[in-house]
């Protein structure tokens, strides 16, 4: 295939925007809330509408690149935009564009608002810049600061359980990026620091125990913010703790980078020919298989709708993981997608989640009774989510769970559909008796809480995010064949990865 | 029949057969209603009586459209239409059966909702119905057009989910209930359907519907994808063992969706197994046919064969025991279901030569669509008129209800198989269709299924008797006003545009054999002229008709029989039903899945309470092991004291706390004689209190300067000069004495302030940095230490002093309060800073004046952090200095 290589302030652009919003949040604020949000917004929607016309770009078979700063004269912080990161990247600044509009009319009674926003941005720009690293050691910087960085948004709140779910929070992370600082320090002395290009800079020379410790350091470490069964405490705790559109953004793409670095580092790092030499992925396959089916078992019982959604993340995620162990094209091209598809519906669904809290302020499952009556757009987003989260057709999350199922038949593993519709059937199980209580359900008004019958629908702010991620979710579904949607850009990369 | 399948037989080439036509109407057909559903609510919401005519005019368009299939099939055998969209494309594709379908759903669709209209007055919600009604149109027309499996699946899910809506349209309990278990069936379905499309891409399928190509995958995932897709066909089509949403699901619909839900969705589902036995395990056309190939789907068809047996046996019995008429009706739809699943089954076991077991299938479908809606739309008026459906609660409504009457008896007449109505001649194909498949290998079992065929057919003919019998005959048990009239006109004119089709299709069955039927099992290479045989030897012929005379004695006999001896009211146990061994299932699902994570919730608290224990362990120890630490490191910079020195220490720790008693005594004292003296004016309210605060103050003093007294002491320790300073340490403890006098003076001073809660650190303090200079008792003592000694400590007095002549804070706050320019608040921040600064260096030897809780507890922290640092940061140089020298040793003997 070919790429045209071009150096571009794109990238650094992308990267930049959001930070400037960072800083800019403080002293925007002395001048007015107003102007503040709208010029976040801006720098957001810039910032976003760059991304995707990298993406655009990208699927047309360019590829940017920037070097932007010399650290050794040996590495270099370096910038490249490929096929797999500028998917990543464009999903990543639009859900964040989303999440800060929901942000105005969810967090307009918070407190510490500078905070909150300065640090939404700043995350902002640290995940966009792992979407683009183009070497390890820019993705490691990148990678940590934005895991770390986000603990003011977990504990945001600053309840009791809000702080209990920080201090997880960051245990988890810590550890699982000190094993990743590890493994690419390792990798390091093994192969150099070479950008992430070619399908694979490690060779087995180096020797078998020496890349066995580097493979396991890498999962154990990504594993962490992939959520994989073990290593997966800190997400139940972390999503019902912190405000709605974080928890969507957390959800949505933040879990998401962990899946991004395991694709990064086995095809790119190990590569697949090196992987298959290694015969380690079908262990991962049954990590992965096990944590789909065990999370989505969890989710069952659970009552808070937040927490429940978070299971349900784990167990979404876990299918990228297992598309990716298998180390097939099709399974790679779904995997690839479901990072996208899973962030808006699971976007969507945590925005909902939100808005029950805000307007209902109903936390549970067993209070939503009757909730389409007084939130129709809500309840209707939430029932689309959730029938494309369990791969309805012609929703997108039908079309990753295809490709994903086609890999699995294509490696040979036709038992893997087992897990494959069983996580599905189960994600109906978890989710749909939701809808159902919704729709089907007479609502219980007691005195005390002031729940009026009908009309409780949210402000235009929060509706529309919610709208438009619902659109994303049919609009990926119905035209995933076109030339420029996620599939074209994952079959670019999976091509890439398996030259 | 030989039944002999060998190559030369199969006559045609897959280039004989494709002629292929593109055309964008299969398309058009499945987004017209889709269409038309979407300007549902915003009509209905302002202009009823325009919404009512709009969906039959979609409805209408739809019919013309399909009709106009039939010349192009007819002409061209398929025609195809792609669209862009989901993964890759989504085509469709007519043959003649798809046609087939097509037509008569839209057909009945018409007429069901041209029903709908006023039967709709008693329920609520008429725009949810309509749109409910057009999608399911649209997703049911996209089932059966369907080019390839995705498409299939994507419209077969549809038809499922949103049919959900049909089912729970009136939201009493009953349709609550009948739709929850009908939803999660379809959901199950849908997942065995998409995990056995799945697997034949595994067998080398490409997703068409059509023969998977021959020696892909082995047998057991080539069984695994059959009884996959069947199972997820079977779900709708109200298979034997999965059928038992449906006798739930149907009644509880309003009539006219009854009607589309028994007569046309469920055939979505016959669709899809005929295409799965007769296209999908089929071998390849143009292939060299050989035994073996055939050999899979002739083991497929005899399994659907007796699934198709024992599902209408089963659904006859059931319906039998059912008292409400809706309900009967469903039953009857899972029979009938029976005789299709028999015929295509019989169909699949015949390989080459099941042209009769595919017309007789399809032809039961179509028939049975008619029929079965005509009599759910019939009993529906009867509903309408009468508000009840118990059987045995009506009666002698032929009377009141004349045309509903006709019409539903004709219904009546064709699924029973009386001769001239359609259902005769679909009934006997499939007769015969079962007898060739018995003839063909002559399998015993395949001769029992042949008779529990002849039963079935006189337990419906019993079952109808007995509706038409209690229902229209018979006396009515209650009078009936003057509003149980005939049903209203567009009521009518709907039942009688089936009846009228079931008796069309009855007189001149040519019209399908010929017209359809033919053509399309030529485009497969069948042989089509097994039914030009039947038409000549057996339609109407005198066996035929004796097996529906037998038929009409044997029902006549159950229906006697049954009402005499009250058989129709048999209830077996809870255990023998399917229903119940599925709610079983689940529940014991949602049970495993909460006990698992019950299970896991008590491991994960337990593992969390274990860490937490052993982290505030680990916790503790760390703390324990600082102290050591620190403790190690004084020892390290200034080494252990001696025994003697040790042993000094002590002893002057003793006379030290004795005089730090007797200064607060004293102070006590002296405060006691002071309140009890004539000339005291201070007028004290609470003597108890007033004495608290002169011993707080006192107290404290005097613990400061003690501490300052054994900090001297220890600072000579450090230094080795401790012996050195015995003498002069007992010479002077007289001298000591002489600080009593200031401490009451302070204390008494104070006390009324203290009482009042304000803050005398700052006076109690500066009285006692004054008392400790006026002391200076390290000097007392220590004659002996040297000169450089003496040096550091005046040294540290300038700075002490320094920090006396600092402008004191109280001026720099009331400065800071009179809003001064930005450089003056700078200057004056950085000489308070200044001076913390210079206080936290000089305090060591001034005293640690900040005994207790202050204000500003972050500098007390902060300045604590400092001292520990230094101290600290000094083992870590050294042992610094150690590692870095053992370095050089070691590159030096190198």
């Amino acid at each position: 295939m070919e790429t045209e290589v071009t150096r571009s302030f794109l990238p650094l652009a992308a990267f930049l925007l959001p930070l400037a919003g960072a800083v800019l949040t403080m002293p925007l604020r002395r001048i007015s809330a107003r102007v503040r949000d709208i010029t976040l917004l801006a720098l957001t929607a810039l910032a976003a509408s760059v991304a995707v016309w990298l993406a655009a770009r990208v699927a047309g078979g360019a590829v940017y690149e920037i070097y932007i700063l010399q650290l050794t004269p040996d590495i270099w912080m370096y910038l490249r935009v490929d096929a797999l990161g500028a998917l990543f990247g464009a999903t990543v600044a639009v859900l964040w564009m989303l999440a800060l509009v929901y942000s105005w009319g969810y967090m307009a009674e918070g407190h510490r608002l500078g905070r909150y926003y300065s640090f939404f941005m700043l995350s902002l720009a640290w995940t966009m810049g792992v979407a683009y690293s183009g070497n390890l050691l820019t993705f490691l910087i990148f990678y940590e600061l934005f895991s770390i960085l986000t603990y003011p948004l977990v504990v945001h709140e600053q309840t009791p359980e809000a702080m209990a779910a920080g201090t997880k929070y960051i245990i988890y992370i810590l550890v699982g990026g000190s094993l990743v600082l590890l493994a690419i320090v390792l990798t390091y002395f093994a192969a150099g620091d070479q950008t992430l290009t070619t399908g694979g800079i490690l060779s087995a020379e180096i020797g078998q125990q020496r890349l066995f410790a580097i493979f396991w350091c890498y999962i154990a470490g990504f594993g962490v913010k992939a959520a994989l069964v073990p290593l997966h405490g800190w997400v139940p705790d972390a999503h019902p703790a912190a405000p709605a559109p974080f928890s969507a953004v957390l959800s949505g793409v933040m879990v998401a980078a962990g899946s991004f670095g395991i694709m990064r580092v086995l095809f790119q790092v190990f590569g697949v020919e090196l992987l298959r030499e290694m015969g380690v992925m079908s262990m991962i396959t049954i990590l992965a298989g096990f944590t789909v089916l065990f999370a989505a078992v969890l989710a069952v019982n659970q009552d808070n709708l937040k927490r429940r959604l978070a299971y349900s993340t784990i167990s979404q995620m876990a299918y990228v993981v297992l598309g990716v162990s298998l180390l097939g094209f099709d399974s790679t091209i779904g995997a690839i997608i479901h990072v996208t598809n899973h962030a808006f519906m699971k976007g969507g669904l945590f925005l909902c989640a939100g808005l029950f809290i805000r307007r209902l302020g109903v936390h549970r499952v067993s209070q939503l009774d009757g909730a389409a009556k007084r939130m129709p757009i809500t309840a209707a987003g939430f029932a689309i989510a959730a029938l494309g989260m369990i791969g309805t057709p012609p929703l997108s999350g039908f079309v990753s769970k295809w490709y994903l199922g086609l890999g699995m038949l294509e490696t040979g593993n036709p038992l893997l559909l087992v897990v494959l519709l069983g996580g599905a059937l189960l994600a109906a199980v978890y989710l749909l008796p939701i809808v159902y209580r919704m729709y089907f359900r007479e609502p219980v008004l007691t005195a005390d809480d002031k729940i009026t019958a009908e009309g409780r629908e949210a402000p235009a702010s929060m509706l529309v995010p919610l709208v438009i991620v619902t659109l994303l979710t049919i609009a990926l579904g119905l035209s995933a064949s076109l030339p420029g949607m996620p599939v074209s850009l994952a079959r670019m990369a999976a091509e890439t990865f398996f030259h | 029949m030989d039944g002999a399948h060998v190559a030369s037989e199969v006559v045609h080439t897959a280039a004989e057969v494709a002629h292929v036509t593109a055309s964008p109407l299969p398309v058009l057909l499945v987004l017209v209603p889709l269409l038309g559903a979407a300007l549902v609510y915003p009509l209905g919401r302002r202009w009823p009586k325009v919404r009512d005519a709009w969906v039959v005019v979609i409805a209408a368009l739809t019919l013309l459209g399909a009709t106009g299939l039939i010349p192009l099939i007819a002409e061209h055998h398929r025609v195809e239409s792609v669209v862009h969209m989901l993964i890759g494309t989504l085509s469709f594709s007519v043959d003649s059966f798809s046609m087939l379908f097509a037509v008569f759903t839209s057909f009945i669709w018409l007429a069901s909702t041209l029903y709908s209209l006023d039967y709709l007055k008693h329920e609520q919600k008429h725009d949810r119905y309509h749109t409910t009604s057009l999608v399911v149109l649209a997703a049911m027309l996209g089932v059966v057009l369907a080019g390839d499996l995705i498409t299939l699946y994507l419209c077969f899910e549809a038809l499922g989910l949103v049919a959900f809506l049909f089912v729970i349209h009136t939201e009493t309990d009953d349709a609550k209930k009948a739709s929850i278990k009908y939803f999660w069936m379809t959901v199950v379905g849908g997942f065995a359907l998409i995990g056995g499309i799945f697997l034949t891409f595994a067998l080398g399928g490409t997703g068409a519907i059509g023969p998977l190509p021959a020696g892909h995958g082995d047998e057991l995932i080539r069984w695994a994808a059959a009884i996959m897709l069947i199972l997820g066909f079977g779900v709708k089509a109200g298979m034997v063992p999965v059928h038992v949403w449906l006798p739930d699901a149907h009644p509880v619909a309003p009539s006219p969706a009854s009607a589309l839900l028994s007569g046309v969705m469920i055939k979505a589902g016959a669709y899809g197994i005929f295409r799965v036995v007769t296209g999908i395990f089929r071998p390849e056309v143009a292939e060299t046919i050989e035994e073996s190939l055939w050999h899979f789907s002739e083991q497929l068809g005899l399994a659907v064969l007796w699934i198709g047996i024992a599902t209408m046996a089963i659904g006859v019995f059931l319906a039998l025991q059912q008292s409400n008429a809706k309900r009967m009706l469903a039953y009857h739809s899972v029979s009938q279901m029976g005789f299709i699943l028999a015929g295509i089954g019989a169909a699949g076991y015949l390989g080459s030569h099941g042209a009769m077991g595919v017309a007789g299938g399809l032809f039961h479908v179509v028939n049975h669509a008619l029929f079965k809606a005509c009599l759910f739309l019939g009993v529906g008026a009867v509903y309408f008129r009468t508000h009840s459906l118990d059987m045995y609660h009506l009666g002698g409504l032929w009377k009141k209800m004349p045309l509903t009457f006709l019409f539903t008896l004709i219904a009546a007449m064709g699924i029973t198989g009386v001769p001239l109505l359609n259902g005769f001649v679909s009934k006997c194909l499939i007769h015969h269709a079962i007898v060739e498949a018995w003839e063909y290998r002559h399998l015993a079992s395949l001769g029992i299924a042949e008779k529990i065929y002849i039963v079935t057919c006189g337990g419906t003919a019993a079952s109808f008797i007995k509706l038409i019998g209690l229902v229209f005959l018979g006396k009515p048990k209650v009078e009936y006003g003057p509003e149980v009239k005939d049903a209203p006109k567009r009521m009518l004119v709907a039942m009688a545009a089936l009846s009228v089709a079931i008796i069309t299709l009855g007189l001149r069955p040519q019209i399908l054999l010929k017209g359809v039927f033919q053509p399309g099992l030529h485009t497969w290479g069948l042989h089509g002229d097994l039914l030009d045989y039947y038409l000549e030897h057996y339609f109407l012929s005198p066996p035929d008709l004796m097996s529906v005379v037998v038929a009409f004695a044997l029902g006549f006999t159950i229906f006697f029989v049954g009402m005499r001896f009250g058989l129709f009211h048999l209830h077996g146990p809870k255990w023998l039903s399917i229903d119940w061994w599925y709610r079983r299932l689940a529940r014991g699902l949602i049970a495993s899945c909460v006990s698992t994570d019950r299970a896991y919730e008590a491991v994960r608290s337990a593992t969390s309470r274990f860490m937490r224990r052993t982290l505030s362990e680990y916790g503790g120890m760390a703390i324990r092991v600082g102290r050591r630490r620190r403790l190690l490191v004084a020892t390290l910079l200034t080494g252990a004291p001696g025994a003697r020195d040790q042993h000094f220490i002590q002893h002057a720790y003793v006379t030290l706390e004795r005089e730090r008693q007797d200064a607060v005594r004293r102070a006590v004292a002296q405060t006691i004689e002071k309140l009890h003296s004539p000339g005291d004016e201070t007028a004290v309210v609470d003597e108890t209190a007033y004495l608290d605060a002169v011993r707080d103050i006192a107290g404290y003093m005097a613990q400061r300067l003690m501490t300052e007294r054994m900090g001297v002491l220890s600072d000579l320790t450090r230094t080795g000069d401790l012996q050195a300073a015995r003498a002069p340490f007992e010479a002077v403890r007289s001298e000591l004495t002489r600080v009593y006098r200031p401490i009451a003076e302070t204390a008494i001073a104070n006390a009324p302030r203290r009482m009042r809660g304000e803050s005398v650190t700052r006076e109690v303090a500066a009285a006692v940095n004054a008392i400790l200079s006026n002391e200076r008792f390290d000097l007392l003592i220590a004659s002996a230490i040297p000169q450089a000694r003496q040096a550091l400590g005046q040294a540290l007095e300038i700075g002490a002093s320094v920090r006396h002549g600092l402008p004191p804070r109280s001026a720099i706050q009331a400065a800071r309060a009179d809003g001064l320019s930005a450089l003056e608040r700078a200057a004056a921040w950085s000489i308070e800073m200044l001076a913390l600064v210079v206080d936290a260096l000089t305090r060591e030897r001034t005293g640690r004046l900040m005994d207790r809780p202050i204000d500003e507890t972050t500098v007390l922290g902060t300045r604590l952090g400092i001292q520990r640092y230094a101290r600290d940061i000094g083992l870590n140089v050294t042992v610094l200095l150690v590692l870095l020298l053992a370095f050089i040793g070691a590159l030096a003997l190198r």
